[in-house]
């Protein structure tokens, strides 16, 4: 915190020093005195974000680390400090355990197809509405935006409906034409990618937000310039377009990333897990570990195991899609 | 928590320096309850609602008690009960889930009832056991519930099934003549996989004598047990209940609509059919569940726990037996719908008359509840699981259940 609140509070006294009446005691004293205060009101106007910080986010974040190295469990809730610490027991128990396995397997699956999905339509979408649409534009803009801002539980009652296999929309589509709908969110194959499909559609918005305002930055001259140059929309599109978007696209990619990884709600609402655990997503496993069952000790070492994940592959992330361009 | 914390103890350091002359029952500390004061209590969701108005009826009778309803949502009720029970929150009375009952006990937030003010023979045995665990009684029965199977009778006459069925094997002719001969899509709803798949399940499992922990050790591969979660399985098997499951289906669309001609539910799906499908009126019945060795249903409901940490114990007994002697029972049952667990308020009225509630109570008299343990919720998910595995014709009733018993033995010990 020290490191981003010290620089703006030196750099203040530089500009308002001169300004400020010296008292007769030397100038550097007296500027040491002004850096002083600027430093307590700057301290002092961080405070509630500080001790909101503290008490919301940090000590939970610690107190989850020290958790994980302890059997944290139903009895401790009422007497925390009886509980005992048991080392890395809780890590090598995930290690051997199947259905956090299973749950990591789900997880990887989810975001290898979820992610590209999301942002390469959100890519297509913006482009499409930012050059393509003319034409009630707003109107695309605010339906695909409007499941981003809509409930979770209130989604989840109508892609039930879409996807039940009796009455369901898609079965009714298909039997319109003879066929039958398969059970999507039945089957161990098609669940996922049920699931996958729903939540491509409700952070599509996000995604296209974003890249309608990266496209929005790109100058008009070198568009022009290129197509002066005899440019086709697809060039234009690939030499231009794409690498102009980079710096948007290396965000939206990191965040769809990170909230993919944390999934929880879609298999929370839509199949609780099953069938047969296979949409058991490591949140959603954590969250039954710790609060079902209790084993706080055990799910805080999950915490941190998809913390680690998520951390080391948001670096990579930052790696591979630098800005080159600079 | 500190200031309760203090004061509680100040209040027991008190009393114990006079002598304690007031009164010889338990719970002697705190507050007398012929004092000026406010009780604290919190109820789930309508029950909370419809709690309120009791209330009123009794702070009238007793001028000198306030009684503070708090309804919560049964969505946040265990989470808020937990974060409670750390902060040393907790209301003077709370109305307990059967499900919640083993984790609260194990925390040590529930104070032991009085067993001479409440006394077990007034009450359905399988819900004062739901208050009992290690031979400690925590809590006093409010209502019960108890599951029993709903059949539609106009598509019984086309499948040319004359009697409801009694037995095991007349369930599954049933089922199969529905299917065949009143060409139904379905023979029988049951829950083949997912969260409380035992729900739909207990009524084979303890039918057949079985159980899924009995006498503190496991029991899942007994042979009662696995011949439950075998005759369970055959309804998939041979299609005819549904192998897929979604999480809240609501089978009642499906009763309406002829592709389910049976189900097992409880008590507020007659409600549910008379308020939302007034067509099926005269179309459907209930039967008690068809037995094996016996006619036994699961039994759920609801009791009212004092906390520990309460310094209105007195009062809050005195409220309690307000809540749950004859009167109290029926003048809640009037209220709120829910059966009463006080066998007493069945003598009379349209408990004791109609039909219906006739069967609820003969079931309700041999419904078995699920032990009172801490790690309940999770046992129950490894027979949910062993449920899945033999639905989905993964694995035999015999793997399945040596699977469950083997995790679960590592939980009970």
């Amino acid at each position: 915190m020290s490191t981003t609140t010290e620089p703006a509070a030196e750099a203040a006294p530089v500009k308002t020093g001169p300004g400020a009446h010296p008292p007769p005691g030397g100038r550097n004293r007296g500027k040491r005195e002004t850096v002083a205060v600027q430093h307590t009101a700057g301290w002092l106007f961080s405070t509630p974000f500080l001790v909101l910080f503290a008490v919301f986010m940090a000590l939970p974040i610690v107190a989850t680390l020290v958790m994980s190295f302890t059997d944290f469990g139903l009895r401790n809730v009422t007497d925390p400090f009886s509980a005992e610490f048991i080392g890395f027991e809780n890590y090598t128990k995930l290690l051997d355990d199947e259905k956090f396995l299973k749950s990591l397997f789900n997880t990887a699956y989810f975001v290898v197809v979820g992610v590209p999905l999301t942002v390469g339509l959100g890519l297509f979408v913006a482009v499409l509405l930012n050059n393509g649409i003319d034409r009630a534009r707003t109107f695309f803009r605010v339906g695909f935006y409007a499941p981003v801002v809509t409930s979770i539980v209130a989604i989840a009652v109508v892609w039930r409906f879409v996807l039940d296999p009796a009455d369901g929309l898609i079965a009714g589509l298909a039997s319109e034409v003879g066929l039958t709908s398969p059970d999507f969110l039945g089957s161990e194959a098609l669940a996922m990618p049920s699931l996958i499909v729903m939540a491509v559609w409700r952070n599509l918005g996000t995604v296209m937000v974003l890249f309608i305002a990266g496209l929005q930055a790109i100058p008009p001259d070198v568009r022009e310039a290129a197509r002066l140059d005899g440019a086709s929309t697809w060039q234009e599109f690939r030499r231009i377009t794409v690498p102009l978007l980079r710096p948007t696209m290396l965000y939206t990619t990191v965040i769809t990333t990170i909230g993919y990884l944390n999934v929880f709600e879609e298999p929370f609402v839509m199949t609780q897990g099953g069938p047969s655990d296979s949409t058991l997503t490591v949140s959603l496993s954590m969250y039954r570990e710790g609060f079902n069952f209790f084993h706080m000790g055990y799910a805080s070492a999950m915490a941190y195991v998809l913390f680690v994940v998520i951390m080391a592959i948001t670096v990579l992330q930052l790696r591979l899609l630098k800005d080159n361009t600079k | 928590m500190h200031r309760t914390a203090r004061t509680a103890s100040a209040a027991i350091a008190l009393t114990m320096a006079a002598g304690i002359t007031a009164c010889g029952s338990s719970g002697g500390e705190g507050v007398a309850a012929d004092k000026k004061q406010t009780l604290t209590v919190w109820a789930m969701g309508v029950e909370g609602e419809k709690l309120a108005d009791v209330a009123k009826v009794y702070e009238e009778a007793n001028p000198h008690i306030t009684v503070k309803v708090t309804p919560i949502g049964w969505d946040v009720a265990h989470q808020k009960l937990v974060s409670a029970a750390a902060a040393g929150t907790l209301p003077d009375i709370t109305q307990m889930g059967s499900s919640f009952m083993g984790e609260f006990v194990e925390l040590g937030v529930l104070e032991p009832v009085d067993t001479k003010t409440f006394k077990k023979d007034d009450f359905f045995p399988a819900a004062w056991e739901q208050g009992v665990a290690d031979g400690e009684t925590y809590g006093v029965p409010w209502y019960v519930e108890t599951r029993v199977l709903y059949y539609r009778t106009d598509l019984a006459k086309k499948a040319g099934i004359t009697k409801a069925p009694t037995t095991w094997p007349e369930l599954q002719q049933a089922a199969s003549d529905f299917q065949d001969k009143a060409g139904t899509k379905w023979g029988i709803s049951l829950q083949p996989a997912g969260l409380d798949a035992v729900h739909s399940w207990y009524p084979f499992l303890y039918s057949a004598g079985g159980s899924i922990v009995a006498d503190g050790k496991a029991a899942m591969d007994s042979p009662e047990t696995v011949r439950a979660l075998n005759e369970y399985g055959t309804y998939f098997d041979k299609g005819l209940a549904k192998k897929s499951f979604q999480p809240g289906y609501e089978v009642l669309t499906d009763f309406n609509s002829g592709d389910v001609p049976m189900f097992y539910s409880g008590p507020w799906t007659m409600t549910g059919i008379n308020n939302d499908y007034p067509d099926l009126k005269g179309k459907w019945a209930i039967a008690k569940v068809p037995a094996d060795k016996t006619s036994s249903s699961m039994a759920g409901g609801s009791s009212l726990v004092i906390s520990k940490d309460s310094e209105h114990k007195e009062a809050a007994t005195e409220f309690l037996s307000y809540l749950t002697d004859t009167k109290g029972q029926e003048d809640w049952f009037k209220r709120s719908g829910d059966l009463p667990a006080n066998t007493s308020a069945w003598d009379s009225g349209e408990l004791a008359n109609d039909a219906n509630f006739k069967i609820f109570r003969e079931q309700m008299e041999t419904a078995q509840s699920w032990p009172v343990l801490s790690q309940w919720t999770e046992i129950s998910s490894k027979a949910d699981d062993a449920i899945s595995q033999v639905t989905q014709g993964k694995a035999s009733a015999e793997d399945a259940a040596k699977k469950a018993q083997s995790e679960i033995e590592g939980l009970v010990e």
